[in-house]
Parts: structure tokens; sequence; C-alpha cells
């Protein structure tokens, strides 16, 4: 088992400089750089800008460089925590994220949560009821919320908001508390405004886990220890609990390993649509304008974060399921 | 253009409009000052001004004093457009007026002497915002130690104060007056201080002496520029020092809001300036409004979170084509919807590749029957009922009807649909051959398909293209349209790979005769129509491809006779015979013009016009209309509810 960890950890770092060098060869693909569509959003606007000032900023910035230094030097700075400078906020890149950090967190904490709460009772539900008439009802909501993307619901929301009640649902904060340091007042009013955006981006997920957790419970029902279990006269409910609804948990886990790039990255295009201060935006911003140091720390960092995530859940469902053992494909 | 800057100008303003009730008697403090004051944090208002503030015209039908208090909210969608604050407040050295006269604003006068000497003289007493005084230090700061050095600009004295090379002979008289002299006329100079985004000639000397390799302690710098991340000094200089930008909330200003949130952020909070050197002439210190408050949004939400009302005052990244939703919001969400012509010389114009690299399409687009056919085959009547319910202008890409330049016959110039004319023309030049489709062909055999680039961002530009290919095929010419991306179409146009370019027309169709004619003749790489001619100007010869056509020739040739000209008559005159040949040459075939811009403003808020012009150069946007005059009716608002 040990030696199984040591080769997993050491196997995460060649995968993530393969993963640094493609995310800076993408970023770097589409025609121009950031000074180019710098000066086409100016352009766009009608103004106007010297090249004199361009040509400085290119010195600036290094993009004088041949690409390959400008990778090695991104790539050295990151090693020493230097995650280099964005263009767009003329800031160290690491001073940017700051609290939209925080704030995607809790959103996405709450999200999960949301998710887990709702999507367990109703897949038990449906799956102990398979075929009756909340089966089917519910079958048929968690379908439309499949069906239904995310940004769209947020538009939706927006719009009946704005046209039935007159208000605005956007944003995570009253606007007097923006900017300002956290207080029990700032934290009531951003409770106030989580619920919208945890049921948009939660929907989907929600319905998808109900049907995932159903088709494993179902599973797991039509086996012969269960029919032992009830043939020797086990409540039902404790039953339930104690055999299939383990069983069928797997993907809980399994998901650990893909809910931590989400927590990061998710739902950017829904935050740009309820303008949520968090990351998602800024990462979409970052990429549009080409702001490569920005988008490629991002990137790295969600990188970073799913090998870790993968890591983990691999480790725990090793633990969790004594059914799964290591080194499988090697007798075959 | 000498004697109507003198001050006097302002002052004849007022006077024509005489205040509604008192004259100037005494300043006013500021409400929102009043308990800083009182603290003696801040000195009271007399101490503030400078000691002969400018007093605000009033003379615009409509406008009226108002009342000091409020905030307004405006959204834009990225945190680097702090800096349009800038633009909107306005406060220039010299600035436009609503007219479109130049007329002296933080300078209390301009003197010029044959156009090429100007004396220019500041109000005494004027400070920076944070009360540091405003001197000619502040200018030979900026020339000596940042325009003359090496390592802050290194490419020198700025472009537009160099008269042939040379750089202008700066003199600095006292505290309050100096000369900048060159020998020849330098017309450029007053239009780029009063520009939206201006040239600094100014720099707050105090304050960014820290940041200065001359002044500052060699340690304490050194520390500053590893605390802050930076290459070197200069590169740290650079940072701090942009006024333009206005990122920097440490940077002292003489604008009307001073930046007081520090990036990054998602919502930036503008407060006024106690130290502003205009007064209305009840002795109200401007700005009216308080604060500023600017939320930032994604572009293409911004016109949703306006039709909710959750901006005071909006027209970046509204559309023509959000101005329906835009007026179903307006009674529920208590704002007015405003029609602003634009000033563009047209919003959507095609542009012939004149530096084509195939030799036939070459010289078919060089043919001016050729150029006239394309323009007479377009039914510019159908586009704009079709696409812009009839509210724009249909005709050439040229100035715009209130330009002091418009004459109607450059718009209508072979711009009225008359395909028989068009075919007539193109038979007369021996493409009469066609293919089974009635299709054209070359003289070689190609078909005459032409391929219309689009940076693919616009559906609008598709749509037009889609009308104006029925009429097109009507003449024998087959059109497809290309959507592209933004980086790529100006490529691909550069290199002369593109036949044709859809794309919005000259940017100031509002020009006077001493306004630069830079855009109609071959200066610049981004005129479409002729790249390499203007890469071939921009760089000195370095590169691009000398004018080898005679009409455009003549047109470089008219814009030496400009630079030259001393009398405002004869400028004139050159931009006449400009626009001229270009509705005669039809160089860019112009489709539409003056659609309108919507601006979305509080129901509450005074002084803004309904019917304004909305550009950037000259305009600065809302800039000449003076936000620092717009204000907020409570009483309005408390009768509504």
């Amino acid at each position: 088992m040990l030696g199984y960890l040591v080769h997993r950890v050491l196997i995460m770092i060649p995968t993530l400089l393969a993963i640094s060098f493609i995310v800076f060869v993408i970023i770097q693909l589409p025609p121009g750089d950031y000074l180019t569509t710098y000066i086409d959003e100016l352009r766009s606007q009608g103004e106007q800008v010297s090249l004199d000032r361009i040509e400085f900023l290119r010195k600036e910035y290094g993009f004088d460089k041949p690409w390959w230094e400008q990778y090695a030097i991104w790539l050295v700075g990151m090693l020493q925590g230097d995650f280099g400078f964005s263009f767009e906020y003329s800031l160290p890149v690491k001073d940017i994220v700051g609290e939209r950090l925080w704030l995607t967190f809790i959103v996405s904490f709450a999200t999960i949560a949301f998710t887990w709460v709702v999507s367990f009772p109703i897949g038990v539900y449906s799956a102990t009821h398979q075929y009756s008439w909340g089966d089917y009802g519910l079958t048929f909501l968690g379908f439309l919320g499949l069906a239904t993307p995310n940004f769209l619901l947020a538009l939706v929301l927006l719009y009946f908001a704005q046209v039935e009640f007159g208000i605005s649902v956007g944003g995570l904060m009253d606007e007097q508390y923006i900017e300002q340091p956290w207080s029990w007042a700032k934290t009531l009013s951003v409770l106030e405004h989580l619920w919208i955006p945890v049921i948009v981006i939660g929907t989907s997920g929600t319905a998808a886990m109900i049907r995932r957790l159903r088709a494993n419970l179902l599973d797991e029902l039509r086996k012969q220890y269960v029919i032992t279990g009830r043939a020797k006269g086990l409540p039902p409910f404790r039953l339930l609990i104690k055999y299939p609804l383990r069983m069928s948990l797997n993907p809980f886990i399994a998901d650990i390993g893909s809910l931590l790039p989400q927590v990061i990255s998710g739902a950017a295009i829904v935050s740009i649509v309820l303008s949520l201060p968090t990351t998602g935006p800024m990462l979409i911003t970052a990429l549009k304008s080409q702001d490569m140091y920005l988008a490629g720390s991002f990137l790295m960092f969600v990188a970073t974060l799913t090998v870790i995530g993968v890591f983990l859940s691999d480790i725990a469902l090793a633990a969790l399921d004594p059914r799964i053992r290591l080194g499988g494909g090697i007798r075959r | 253009m000498t004697r109507r800057l003198l001050s006097i100008a302002a002052a004849a303003a007022f006077l024509a409009a005489p205040p509604p009730c008192r004259a100037l008697d005494g300043l006013m403090e500021v409400p929102f000052f009043m308990e800083a004051v009182r603290a003696q944090r801040l000195p009271s208002v007399e101490q503030r001004v400078p000691d002969e503030p400018a007093i605000a015209a009033f003379g615009r039908p409509g406008q009226r004093i108002g009342r000091q208090g409020g905030d307004l909210r405006i959204l834009m969608a990225s945190p680097r457009e702090t800096r349009m604050l800038v633009v909107y407040g306005y406060a220039r050295l010299v600035g436009y007026d609503y007219t479109f006269d130049i007329v002296p604003d933080i300078l209390e006068a301009v003197d010029v002497v044959e156009d090429r000497i100007f004396t220019l003289r500041l109000r005494r007493g004027h400070k920076w915002s944070d009360g540091h005084p405003f001197t000619t230090a502040d200018f030979r700061f900026w020339w000596e130690d940042v325009a003359n050095n090496k390592e802050l600009s290194p490419a020198g004295v700025p472009r537009e104060l160099m008269v042939d090379g040379e750089p202008p002979q700066v003199t600095f008289i006292d505290a309050a007056t100096m000369r900048f002299a060159w020998k020849r006329p330098n017309p450029y100079f007053l239009p780029s201080l009063a520009a939206p985004s201006p040239l600094y000639i100014y720099e707050p000397a105090h304050y960014l002496k820290q940041f200065h390799k001359r002044y500052a302690d060699p340690a304490a710098l050194k520390k500053l520029v590893e605390r802050a991340g930076r290459r070197n000094w200069a590169a740290l200089f650079n940072r701090v020092d942009n006024a333009y930008r206005n990122d920097n909330p440490d940077l002292p200003t003489l604008d009307p809001w001073v930046l007081k949130t520090r990036p990054p952020a998602n919502r930036f909070v503008f407060e006024r300036n106690p130290y502003y050197h205009r007064i209305d002439a009840w002795g109200q210190q401007l700005p009216y409004l308080d604060q500023v408050i600017m939320n930032i949004a994604d572009a293409k939400i911004i016109p949703l979170k306006t039709g909710s009302g959750e901006t005071d005052l909006q027209a970046r990244y509204l559309r023509f084509d959000n101005y329906t939703f835009l007026k179903q919001g307006e009674k529920r969400n208590a704002y007015k919807l405003h029609l602003w012509r634009t000033a563009y010389g047209a919003h959507v114009v095609l542009y012939p590749n004149l530096n084509h690299k195939d030799p036939a399409w070459r010289e078919l687009f060089r043919d001016v029957r050729f150029r006239r056919a394309l323009s007479l085959a377009i039914n510019r009547h159908e586009i704009n009922q079709v696409v812009f319910f009839g509210l724009a202008l249909e005709g050439n890409n040229t100035v715009l009807p209130d330009s002091p330049m418009h004459r109607p016959e450059y718009r209508a110039a072979w711009a009225k649909f008359d395909l028989k004319q068009a075919n007539a023309l193109l038979d007369s030049m021996g493409l009469s051959r066609r293919d089974s489709r009635g299709v054209r062909l070359l003289p070689d055999g190609r078909p005459l398909e032409i391929v219309v680039e689009t940076a693919g961002e616009s559906t609008e530009q598709t749509d037009v293209l889609e009308l104006i290919g029925d009429s097109w095929l009507k003449a024998g010419i087959k059109l497809y349209s290309r959507p592209s991306q933004r980086e790529v179409f100006r490529n691909r146009i550069f290199a002369g790979e593109t036949q044709m370019a859809v794309w919005t027309g000259i940017e100031n169709g509002l020009p006077t005769p001493d306004t630069p004619p830079d855009e109609f003749v071959p200066t610049s790489q981004q005129q479409l129509q002729w790249p390499k001619w203007g890469q071939h100007h921009e760089t000195g010869g370095r590169s691009g491809e000398p004018v080898d056509m005679a009409a455009p020739r003549e047109l470089a040739r008219l814009r030496e006779a400009w630079l030259r000209a001393t009398a405002r008559i004869e400028r004139a005159r050159v931009w006449r015979r400009i626009l001229e040949i270009h509705a005669e040459e039809v160089f860019t075939i112009g489709l539409i013009g003056a659609v309108p811009q919507p601006v979305v403003a509080d129901a509450r808020l005074r002084n803004i016009p309904d019917q304004g012009v909305y550009n950037w150069d000259p305009g600065a946007h809302f800039g000449i209309y003076r936000p620092d005059q717009f204000w907020l009716d409570k009483l309005v608002q408390e009768a509504a509810r």
C-alpha cells in the first residue's frame, strides 16, 4: 500500500509538468497576444492607442521573447510561488484572487451540500419505490433538471424576477457590502443571496446524482444478500441502510475527484449571468483576453486539484470498499 | 483658431445664459465635506478651490443649476475600465465644449500665436486632489524627468509634440505660466490635450518623485520595486504613474471624481474631488454628484442589467438592437431612454482592398468604375428599413450633416440604387461575359466572386451582406460573406489576402476645418481599403508599400497642404477638396450612417441632453456634456412614488 501511495504521488509530477506545457501552448494558440486583444478592445469603443506605447508594453510584458523562454520563466516562477503577472489587472496574479476564492468555496460547498441533501433521499425513495407514481414524478423532474442548461435556468430566473417582481436576483450580497471587510451583516447578506445560485448551479448535479444513486441501489436491491437479510427478518429500513445503500455509495466517493476542480472553476457561465463575484468569470475573461499568466495559473491550480482529488478518491475508495484491490491488472 | 481660445469664450457663454437667480456671491461649503471641514480634516471650500475658479457655463438649452449630493451608479465590463471616469469626468487643460470648440478648462487661458507658440496660464491656487499645489513644477517634472528620460520614454517625446522631427522649446516663466514653442505650426497640440485619452504634459511631481531614480533614495526605491514585484524602477514608475488608467488610488488627480477603491475589485467607488476647480454661478463647488459607483458585470449582461434599472447612466455596451428591450423597462425602473447620434461617418462600410496581392483583383478594385458600380448596385433604403427600422441615414462614408464641412452631395454621390447604371459601368469595363448563373467573368475567365470578410462579431453585418448579395447578383457579382475572428480578420487584410472587408466607417464624422484630415488620407494600417500604404506612412517607409495610385497620392499631398496652412479658410478649402475626391472615387463603400446610440439615464438625472452626440473623439462619450454638472433631482423621485 505504501509503495502504491509513493508511486501515485511521484507520477503526479510528470503529469503536472505535461499539463503545464499543454496549458501554456493552448493559451498561446489563438493568433495574437494580450496586447492585440487589448488594442482591439480599445478600438471597438473608438479609443486609439499609440504605437510607441504598445511597443513599450510589449517589451515590459516580455512578449518580445520566444515562447519557450516565456514558458520557462513562468514555470520556474511557479515553483517558487510566483505565479506571474496579470496584464489585465496590472497586478501579480496571487494578489488578485483573494476574496473571490473564498466566495467560490462558499458557493461550491453550499452547492455540494445541497446536491447531496436533496439527491440522497430522493434517490433512495425512487429506487425503493420503483415504477410508482412518486418515482415517475421525481424522475420526470430529474430529467428536466438534467436537460436544462444551468445558465438558461439562471436567465429564466433573472427574467421572471425582473418582470414579475421588479427585483434583480444577481450578485452574492447587497451592494453596500461589496469590497467591505467581513462582518456579521455581510455574512447574513451573503446567506440571503446564496440560495439562488446554489439552486441554479445544483439542479443538474442533483438530477444526475439521483439517477446514479437510483440505478446503483436498484442493482444492489436485487442481490441475494438483500433477500437473505429480508428472509432473516431484518426490518426493511435497517436492512436498506446497513447493506445495499452502503454498496451504492461508491459514486459519491468517486465524485470527489471531479468535485474539487469544480469547486474552483465550476459554473463559470452561471456566475457570469448572475454576476457572482467568484473565480469562474475571472478565468473566462482571462482566457478571452489572453491574459496568459492569470489564465495559466488558474488552470494549473485546477489541474493540481483534479490530480489530488483523483488521488484522494482512489485512496478513499480503496479504504472504504474492501472489494477494491490494488494491482488487479498484474495477475491478468 | 487663435483668439477664440481665450477664456473670454467661456465667460461669454456664461453671460449669454444668465443664472436663474443669484449671482456669484461667496462659496458654499459642500455638504458632503461639512463634517470633515468642521473637524478640520479638510480646509474650507474657499481655500480648496483656485483663486479664480472656473465658473461652469449652463448655456445649453434646458440646463439648470443643480444641487449637490447623491450617488451615480454605472456599469462597466472590466476592472480596467476605471479609466472611463477620466473620460467622463473630462477635466482637461483645454477641452471641447458642446459645440466642439476648444476652450480652456484647467488652464485659465491659452494664448496662441501663429499656431506655433502656445502660452499656457494656470489658475493660481489650483490644487491636486490631495491638497498639494498644482504649478508649472508639475509640467517641468514631466518634461524634464519623464518625457525626456530615456528609461521612462524610450520612444522619446510624444509624437504629438514633434513637428518635423523636432521637439518644442519649453520655457517655464513663473509658477503659473509656461510656453511651448515650435518653429512651424503644430495643429495637433491642443486637440491632443483635449482628447478623451489626453496627452498628459503634467504629473503630480510631489507624489511621483519617490519613484523616480533622480529624486528617490536608492535603497528605498529598490525596496519599493521589490515589493511591487517589478523588474526595475521604470516599470514601477509606469505602474504608479498612469493618470489615464486611473487604477492607483494614491495618485493625485485633477479629475472631478477620485478613485477610492484599490484594485482588484468588483465595485469601485469614486468620491468627489475636494479641490476640484469648477464651481457654478451660485458658488457651489462641482461636481454635483458626491460619488460615482462603478460595478463590474459581463459586457453581454450589461443591457439586461440596464433594463432592470441597475445603472443610473449607461451607454457603453448598449447597442441599437437593445432598443426595444430597454424601452420596455423604462417605466417600471424609472429611467429614461435617450437616442443619441453617433459620429461614425458610417455604421457599416465595405472596404475593397486596393492592396490586394492578386494583380487581377487589385486592378479591378483600383478601377473607379468598378467601385462606383458596386456602390450603385446596393439598395441602401432596403437595408435601412429591414435592419435599422428606417432610423439610420443612408449614404456614403463621409462627414455627417452636423459637421460644418458637410455637403449633401458627399453622402449621395454614387449611392443611389441604380442597377442599370451599375451594369452599364461593368459592361464598359469589358466584364460583359457571364457564366450560366449570370455571374460575370474576369478577363482571365475566373468568375466575379467577391468574398466579404467580417470580424464575426455582429449578426447585423451578415444581415446587411445578405441583402447586398441579392442586388449584386443582379449586377452579375456573386457575394460570399465569411465571418472570421478579429485578429485573423485584420491580419488577412494587412497581408492583402482579403478582397473586401466590412467594418465601421471613419471615427470622427464631425470634423471642423481644424481637425486633421488623417482619416481620409493613407496614414494608418487600420485603414482597411489601403492598409499597406497606411503602414508605409506610419512606419516612415520602413514597411508597407508607397502609394502608387494617383488619387490617394493627391490626398497625401492635400494633407501636407493642410499641415502647412495657416488660415482656417485655407484648411476648409483643403478639407472640401479631400471630401470631393472621396465622394467621386468611392474608396470605401458606405452603406448606413448615424445609427442611434441608446443612452439610459435615471429619470431624476438633470442636465443630460435628450439629444446628444455619442462619440469618442471629440466627445469623450459624455465628457463634453460635463457630467460634473449632472445632478439628481430628488423632488421628482418623491413625486414619482
